[in-house]
Protein backbone atom coordinates (compact mmCIF):
# COMPACT_ATOMS: atom_id res chain seq x y z
CA UNK A 1 0.00 0.00 0.00
CA UNK A 2 1.58 3.25 -1.14
CA UNK A 3 1.44 6.32 1.04
CA UNK A 4 0.13 9.63 -0.24
CA UNK A 5 3.72 10.91 -0.57
CA UNK A 6 4.73 7.93 -2.69
CA UNK A 7 1.71 8.22 -4.97
CA UNK A 8 2.14 11.98 -5.30
CA UNK A 9 5.82 11.60 -6.19
CA UNK A 10 5.06 8.89 -8.72
CA UNK A 11 2.32 11.07 -10.23
CA UNK A 12 4.68 14.05 -10.52
CA UNK A 13 7.22 11.85 -12.29
CA UNK A 14 4.56 10.33 -14.59
CA UNK A 15 5.16 6.90 -13.08
CA UNK A 16 1.52 6.11 -12.35
CA UNK A 17 -0.44 4.29 -14.99
CA UNK A 18 -3.74 2.53 -15.61
CA UNK A 19 -6.17 2.05 -12.78
CA UNK A 20 -3.71 3.42 -10.22
CA UNK A 21 -3.41 6.69 -12.14
CA UNK A 22 -7.15 7.01 -12.56
CA UNK A 23 -7.79 6.27 -8.88
CA UNK A 24 -5.20 8.77 -7.73
CA UNK A 25 -6.35 11.55 -10.02
CA UNK A 26 -9.96 11.03 -9.01
CA UNK A 27 -8.91 11.30 -5.36
CA UNK A 28 -7.33 14.71 -5.85
CA UNK A 29 -9.53 17.42 -4.30
CA UNK A 30 -8.26 20.17 -6.61
CA UNK A 31 -7.04 18.86 -9.92
CA UNK A 32 -6.05 22.29 -11.23
CA UNK A 33 -3.88 22.98 -8.17
CA UNK A 34 -2.27 19.59 -8.53
CA UNK A 35 -1.44 20.26 -12.17
CA UNK A 36 0.05 23.61 -11.18
CA UNK A 37 2.17 21.83 -8.60
CA UNK A 38 3.32 19.36 -11.24
CA UNK A 39 4.34 22.23 -13.51
CA UNK A 40 6.17 23.84 -10.61
CA UNK A 41 8.16 20.67 -9.96
CA UNK A 42 8.99 20.49 -13.65
CA UNK A 43 10.35 24.06 -13.50
CA UNK A 44 12.38 23.21 -10.42
CA UNK A 45 13.82 20.19 -12.23
CA UNK A 46 14.83 22.31 -15.21
CA UNK A 47 16.48 24.88 -12.97
CA UNK A 48 18.45 22.26 -11.04
CA UNK A 49 19.48 20.45 -14.19
CA UNK A 50 20.65 23.64 -15.83
CA UNK A 51 22.57 24.97 -12.85
CA UNK A 52 23.93 21.80 -11.26
CA UNK A 53 24.87 19.62 -14.20
CA UNK A 54 28.39 18.35 -13.65
CA UNK A 55 30.58 20.42 -15.90
CA UNK A 56 32.84 22.18 -13.43
CA UNK A 57 35.58 19.63 -12.88
CA UNK A 58 38.90 20.96 -14.01
CA UNK A 59 42.22 19.12 -13.87
CA UNK A 60 40.59 15.81 -14.65
CA UNK A 61 43.87 14.22 -15.62
CA UNK A 62 45.48 15.38 -12.40
CA UNK A 63 42.60 13.80 -10.53
CA UNK A 64 43.34 10.45 -12.20
CA UNK A 65 47.08 10.90 -11.74
CA UNK A 66 46.69 11.56 -8.03
CA UNK A 67 44.39 8.59 -7.67
CA UNK A 68 46.83 6.33 -9.53
CA UNK A 69 49.55 7.40 -7.12
CA UNK A 70 47.40 6.68 -4.11
CA UNK A 71 46.51 3.23 -5.46
CA UNK A 72 50.13 2.48 -6.27
CA UNK A 73 51.17 3.62 -2.80
CA UNK A 74 48.52 1.39 -1.27
CA UNK A 75 49.66 -1.58 -3.34
CA UNK A 76 53.30 -0.98 -2.43
CA UNK A 77 52.53 -0.78 1.26
CA UNK A 78 50.34 -3.88 1.01
CA UNK A 79 53.08 -5.91 -0.70
CA UNK A 80 55.72 -4.61 1.73
CA UNK A 81 53.43 -5.43 4.60
CA UNK A 82 52.77 -8.85 3.09
CA UNK A 83 56.50 -9.63 2.81
CA UNK A 84 57.12 -8.93 6.47
CA UNK A 85 53.77 -9.90 7.83
CA UNK A 86 53.86 -12.36 10.70
CA UNK A 87 52.36 -15.80 10.31
CA UNK A 88 49.77 -14.98 12.96
CA UNK A 89 47.36 -12.95 10.91
CA UNK A 90 43.91 -12.29 12.35
CA UNK A 91 42.11 -15.02 10.35
CA UNK A 92 44.78 -17.53 11.23
CA UNK A 93 44.57 -16.56 14.88
CA UNK A 94 40.82 -17.06 14.75
CA UNK A 95 41.18 -20.47 13.13
CA UNK A 96 43.87 -21.53 15.57
CA UNK A 97 41.74 -20.42 18.48
CA UNK A 98 38.72 -22.31 17.20
CA UNK A 99 40.74 -25.49 16.61
CA UNK A 100 42.32 -25.24 20.07
CA UNK A 101 38.95 -24.88 21.72
CA UNK A 102 37.61 -27.86 19.78
CA UNK A 103 40.59 -30.04 20.73
CA UNK A 104 40.30 -28.98 24.37
CA UNK A 105 36.58 -29.78 24.36
CA UNK A 106 37.21 -33.22 22.86
CA UNK A 107 39.93 -33.99 25.43
CA UNK A 108 37.74 -32.77 28.27
CA UNK A 109 34.84 -34.97 27.16
CA UNK A 110 37.15 -37.97 26.79
CA UNK A 111 38.77 -37.46 30.19
CA UNK A 112 35.44 -36.95 31.91
CA UNK A 113 33.98 -40.07 30.33
CA UNK A 114 37.03 -42.04 31.43
CA UNK A 115 37.16 -40.58 34.89
CA UNK A 116 33.58 -41.11 35.90
CA UNK A 117 33.70 -44.91 36.61
CA UNK A 118 36.95 -44.54 38.57
CA UNK A 119 35.50 -41.87 40.79
CA UNK A 120 32.39 -43.94 41.32
CA UNK A 121 34.52 -46.96 42.35
CA UNK A 122 36.60 -44.85 44.69
CA UNK A 123 33.59 -43.46 46.39
CA UNK A 124 32.21 -46.94 47.11
CA UNK A 125 35.07 -49.21 48.10
CA UNK A 126 38.82 -48.94 48.15
CA UNK A 127 41.41 -51.64 48.74
CA UNK A 128 43.62 -50.19 51.42
CA UNK A 129 45.97 -53.01 52.19
CA UNK A 130 46.48 -56.74 51.66
CA UNK A 131 48.99 -58.49 53.79
CA UNK A 132 49.80 -62.13 54.51
CA UNK A 133 51.91 -63.66 57.19
CA UNK A 134 53.24 -66.95 55.69
CA UNK A 135 53.78 -68.45 59.16
CA UNK A 136 50.10 -68.17 59.99
CA UNK A 137 48.70 -69.83 56.87
CA UNK A 138 50.41 -70.34 53.50
CA UNK A 139 47.12 -70.35 51.56
CA UNK A 140 45.56 -67.48 53.44
CA UNK A 141 44.80 -64.05 51.99
CA UNK A 142 43.86 -60.94 53.85
CA UNK A 143 42.24 -57.97 52.22
CA UNK A 144 41.06 -54.67 53.75
CA UNK A 145 38.35 -52.52 52.22
CA UNK A 146 37.09 -49.10 53.19
CA UNK A 147 33.56 -48.13 52.27
CA UNK A 148 33.39 -44.38 52.31
CA UNK A 149 29.63 -44.11 52.04
CA UNK A 150 29.12 -46.07 55.24
CA UNK A 151 32.39 -44.92 56.85
CA UNK A 152 33.44 -48.53 57.73
CA UNK A 153 36.52 -50.63 57.07
CA UNK A 154 36.09 -54.32 56.17
CA UNK A 155 38.77 -56.93 56.80
CA UNK A 156 38.27 -59.85 54.42
CA UNK A 157 40.18 -63.06 55.13
CA UNK A 158 40.30 -66.27 53.11
CA UNK A 159 42.10 -69.58 53.81
CA UNK A 160 42.79 -68.67 57.39
CA UNK A 161 42.05 -71.59 59.78
CA UNK A 162 42.33 -69.61 62.96
CA UNK A 163 42.93 -66.01 63.86
CA UNK A 164 46.15 -65.58 65.86
CA UNK A 165 45.71 -64.06 69.27
CA UNK A 166 47.87 -61.07 68.50
CA UNK A 167 45.51 -60.27 65.56
CA UNK A 168 42.68 -59.64 67.94
CA UNK A 169 40.97 -56.39 67.51
CA UNK A 170 41.63 -53.81 70.13
CA UNK B 1 50.24 0.97 -12.31
CA UNK B 2 51.31 3.40 -14.96
CA UNK B 3 51.92 7.05 -14.32
CA UNK B 4 50.76 8.53 -17.59
CA UNK B 5 47.19 9.37 -18.34
CA UNK B 6 45.29 6.47 -19.80
CA UNK B 7 43.66 6.91 -23.18
CA UNK B 8 39.93 6.43 -22.92
CA UNK B 9 38.66 3.05 -24.12
CA UNK B 10 34.98 3.73 -24.72
CA UNK B 11 34.50 0.49 -26.65
CA UNK B 12 35.50 -1.79 -23.81
CA UNK B 13 32.39 -3.08 -21.99
CA UNK B 14 32.16 -1.96 -18.41
CA UNK B 15 31.81 -5.48 -17.04
CA UNK B 16 35.06 -6.51 -18.75
CA UNK B 17 36.81 -3.60 -17.09
CA UNK B 18 35.36 -4.61 -13.74
CA UNK B 19 36.55 -8.21 -14.18
CA UNK B 20 40.03 -6.99 -15.06
CA UNK B 21 40.00 -4.77 -11.98
CA UNK B 22 39.07 -7.78 -9.87
CA UNK B 23 42.22 -9.47 -11.12
CA UNK B 24 44.28 -6.48 -10.00
CA UNK B 25 44.48 -4.58 -13.29
CA UNK B 26 44.74 -0.97 -12.17
CA UNK B 27 44.75 0.31 -15.76
CA UNK B 28 41.23 -1.05 -16.18
CA UNK B 29 40.25 0.79 -13.02
CA UNK B 30 41.82 3.93 -14.42
CA UNK B 31 39.47 3.63 -17.38
CA UNK B 32 36.48 3.33 -15.06
CA UNK B 33 37.67 6.39 -13.18
CA UNK B 34 37.94 8.31 -16.46
CA UNK B 35 34.36 7.37 -17.30
CA UNK B 36 32.88 8.40 -13.96
CA UNK B 37 35.15 11.00 -12.38
CA UNK B 38 33.22 14.02 -13.68
CA UNK B 39 29.84 12.66 -12.63
CA UNK B 40 31.12 11.56 -9.25
CA UNK B 41 32.91 14.83 -8.61
CA UNK B 42 29.86 16.82 -9.71
CA UNK B 43 27.59 14.76 -7.50
CA UNK B 44 29.81 15.16 -4.47
CA UNK B 45 30.31 18.86 -5.18
CA UNK B 46 26.56 19.38 -5.24
CA UNK B 47 26.38 17.63 -1.88
CA UNK B 48 29.18 19.49 -0.08
CA UNK B 49 29.48 22.77 -2.04
CA UNK B 50 33.24 22.96 -1.70
CA UNK B 51 35.63 22.08 -4.50
CA UNK B 52 38.51 20.86 -2.38
CA UNK B 53 36.26 18.74 -0.17
CA UNK B 54 34.52 17.34 -3.25
CA UNK B 55 37.89 16.48 -4.78
CA UNK B 56 39.07 14.68 -1.65
CA UNK B 57 35.79 12.82 -1.17
CA UNK B 58 35.71 11.73 -4.82
CA UNK B 59 39.28 10.48 -4.46
CA UNK B 60 38.43 8.61 -1.26
CA UNK B 61 35.37 7.10 -2.92
CA UNK B 62 37.31 5.80 -5.91
CA UNK B 63 40.05 4.47 -3.65
CA UNK B 64 37.47 2.65 -1.56
CA UNK B 65 35.89 1.28 -4.74
CA UNK B 66 39.26 -0.04 -5.89
CA UNK B 67 39.86 -1.75 -2.56
CA UNK B 68 36.45 -3.40 -2.51
CA UNK B 69 35.89 -4.10 -6.20
CA UNK B 70 36.63 -7.81 -5.67
CA UNK B 71 33.35 -7.94 -3.75
CA UNK B 72 31.33 -6.47 -6.64
CA UNK B 73 29.12 -9.32 -7.88
CA UNK B 74 27.43 -7.56 -10.77
CA UNK B 75 23.95 -7.76 -9.29
CA UNK B 76 23.52 -4.05 -10.01
CA UNK B 77 25.20 -1.82 -12.55
CA UNK B 78 28.71 -0.68 -11.73
CA UNK B 79 27.74 2.97 -11.41
CA UNK B 80 24.93 2.13 -8.97
CA UNK B 81 27.47 0.21 -6.90
CA UNK B 82 29.96 3.05 -7.21
CA UNK B 83 27.34 5.61 -6.25
CA UNK B 84 26.59 3.64 -3.11
CA UNK B 85 30.20 4.00 -2.05
CA UNK B 86 30.24 7.67 -3.03
CA UNK B 87 27.07 8.36 -1.07
CA UNK B 88 28.28 6.48 2.01
CA UNK B 89 31.57 8.36 2.01
CA UNK B 90 29.93 11.73 1.40
CA UNK B 91 27.02 11.38 3.81
CA UNK B 92 29.37 10.13 6.56
CA UNK B 93 31.62 13.12 5.95
CA UNK B 94 28.71 15.59 6.11
CA UNK B 95 27.42 14.02 9.32
CA UNK B 96 30.86 14.13 10.97
CA UNK B 97 31.32 17.72 9.86
CA UNK B 98 27.98 18.68 11.36
CA UNK B 99 28.83 16.96 14.63
CA UNK B 100 32.15 18.80 14.80
CA UNK B 101 30.59 22.09 13.67
CA UNK B 102 28.73 24.67 15.67
CA UNK B 103 25.29 23.32 15.00
CA UNK B 104 23.04 21.41 12.70
CA UNK B 105 22.98 22.62 9.15
CA UNK B 106 19.53 21.17 8.82
CA UNK B 107 16.97 19.56 10.98
CA UNK B 108 14.81 16.82 9.56
CA UNK B 109 12.24 17.15 12.29
CA UNK B 110 11.88 20.88 11.79
CA UNK B 111 11.84 20.36 8.08
CA UNK B 112 8.98 17.93 8.20
CA UNK B 113 7.10 20.00 10.75
CA UNK B 114 7.39 23.17 8.74
CA UNK B 115 6.11 21.73 5.49
CA UNK B 116 2.54 20.71 5.08
CA UNK B 117 2.62 17.78 2.63
CA UNK B 118 -0.50 19.05 0.92
CA UNK B 119 0.57 22.67 0.87
CA UNK B 120 1.01 24.63 -2.30
CA UNK B 121 4.24 26.55 -2.56
CA UNK B 122 3.70 30.28 -2.64
CA UNK B 123 6.23 32.94 -3.70
CA UNK B 124 7.54 35.01 -0.84
CA UNK B 125 6.22 38.56 -0.83
CA UNK B 126 9.66 40.07 -0.23
CA UNK B 127 11.22 38.49 -3.29
CA UNK B 128 14.38 40.06 -4.59
CA UNK B 129 14.66 41.22 -8.22
CA UNK B 130 16.15 37.98 -9.56
CA UNK B 131 15.91 39.19 -13.14
CA UNK B 132 19.24 40.98 -12.65
CA UNK B 133 20.92 38.29 -10.65
CA UNK B 134 24.20 36.98 -11.94
CA UNK B 135 24.53 33.28 -12.68
CA UNK B 136 26.90 32.87 -9.76
CA UNK B 137 24.34 34.27 -7.42
CA UNK B 138 21.72 31.88 -8.76
CA UNK B 139 24.07 29.00 -8.17
CA UNK B 140 24.84 30.25 -4.67
CA UNK B 141 21.14 30.45 -3.89
CA UNK B 142 20.57 26.91 -5.11
CA UNK B 143 23.54 25.70 -3.07
CA UNK B 144 22.16 27.39 0.04
CA UNK B 145 18.77 25.76 -0.53
CA UNK B 146 20.29 22.32 -1.02
CA UNK B 147 22.44 22.83 2.08
CA UNK B 148 19.24 23.07 4.10
CA UNK B 149 18.29 19.53 3.14
CA UNK B 150 19.47 16.53 5.09
CA UNK B 151 22.29 14.57 3.39
CA UNK B 152 19.86 11.81 2.44
CA UNK B 153 17.39 14.26 0.93
CA UNK B 154 20.19 15.97 -0.97
CA UNK B 155 21.34 12.66 -2.35
CA UNK B 156 17.85 11.68 -3.48
CA UNK B 157 17.02 14.96 -5.21
CA UNK B 158 20.39 15.12 -6.98
CA UNK B 159 20.29 11.54 -8.16
CA UNK B 160 16.74 11.94 -9.45
CA UNK B 161 16.81 15.41 -10.97
CA UNK B 162 20.44 15.68 -12.10
CA UNK B 163 21.45 12.08 -12.73
CA UNK B 164 18.02 10.95 -13.98
CA UNK B 165 18.33 7.76 -11.97
CA UNK B 166 15.31 5.51 -11.47
CA UNK B 167 13.76 4.99 -8.05
CA UNK B 168 15.17 1.47 -7.75
CA UNK B 169 18.66 2.64 -8.69
CA UNK B 170 18.54 5.40 -6.08
CA UNK B 171 17.27 2.89 -3.52
CA UNK B 172 20.18 0.56 -4.28
CA UNK B 173 22.67 3.40 -4.10
CA UNK B 174 21.39 4.55 -0.74
CA UNK B 175 20.59 1.13 0.68
CA UNK B 176 16.94 1.94 1.39
CA UNK B 177 13.52 1.00 0.02
CA UNK B 178 11.91 2.53 -3.05
CA UNK B 179 9.14 3.86 -0.83
CA UNK B 180 11.71 5.69 1.29
CA UNK B 181 13.24 7.18 -1.84
CA UNK B 182 9.85 8.45 -3.02
CA UNK B 183 9.01 9.84 0.38
CA UNK B 184 12.35 11.64 0.64
CA UNK B 185 11.87 12.98 -2.86
CA UNK B 186 8.48 14.34 -1.87
CA UNK B 187 9.83 16.31 1.10
CA UNK B 188 13.00 17.41 -0.65
CA UNK B 189 11.01 18.82 -3.56
CA UNK B 190 8.59 20.59 -1.24
CA UNK B 191 11.48 22.17 0.61
CA UNK B 192 13.26 23.26 -2.56
CA UNK B 193 10.02 24.56 -4.05
CA UNK B 194 9.54 26.72 -0.97
CA UNK B 195 13.11 27.99 -1.12
CA UNK B 196 13.56 28.39 -4.87
CA UNK B 197 10.13 29.13 -6.27
CA UNK B 198 10.91 32.80 -6.68
CA UNK B 199 14.01 31.87 -8.58
CA UNK B 200 12.62 29.45 -11.12
CA UNK B 201 9.39 31.36 -11.69
CA UNK B 202 11.23 34.54 -12.55
CA UNK B 203 13.81 33.15 -14.93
Amino acid sequence: MKTFEEKWTAWLDDKLAGAELAAFESSLPDRAAAEAEKASVRQLRLLLKRELSPSMMTNEEFFSHQLRERIALGQASTSAHGAHSPWWTVPRLLWSGAVSVAVFALCAVWVMQDAEPLEQSQSLTQVLNARLDPTVGPDATVTMFETKENRVTVLWTEGLKSLPSDYAAK
Amino acid sequence: MHTEATAAQPDVPELDLVKRCQKGDSEAFDELVTRYRTRVFGMVYNMVHNEQDAWDLAQDSFLKAWKSIVRFRGKSSFYTWLYRIVMNVTIDWIRKKQIKGSGAEFDDAIQLREIDPASKTVPKPDALPFENMERGEIRAQIDRAIAQLSPEHRAVILMKEIEDMQYNEIAESLGCSIGTVMSRLFYARKKLQNLLKDLYENI
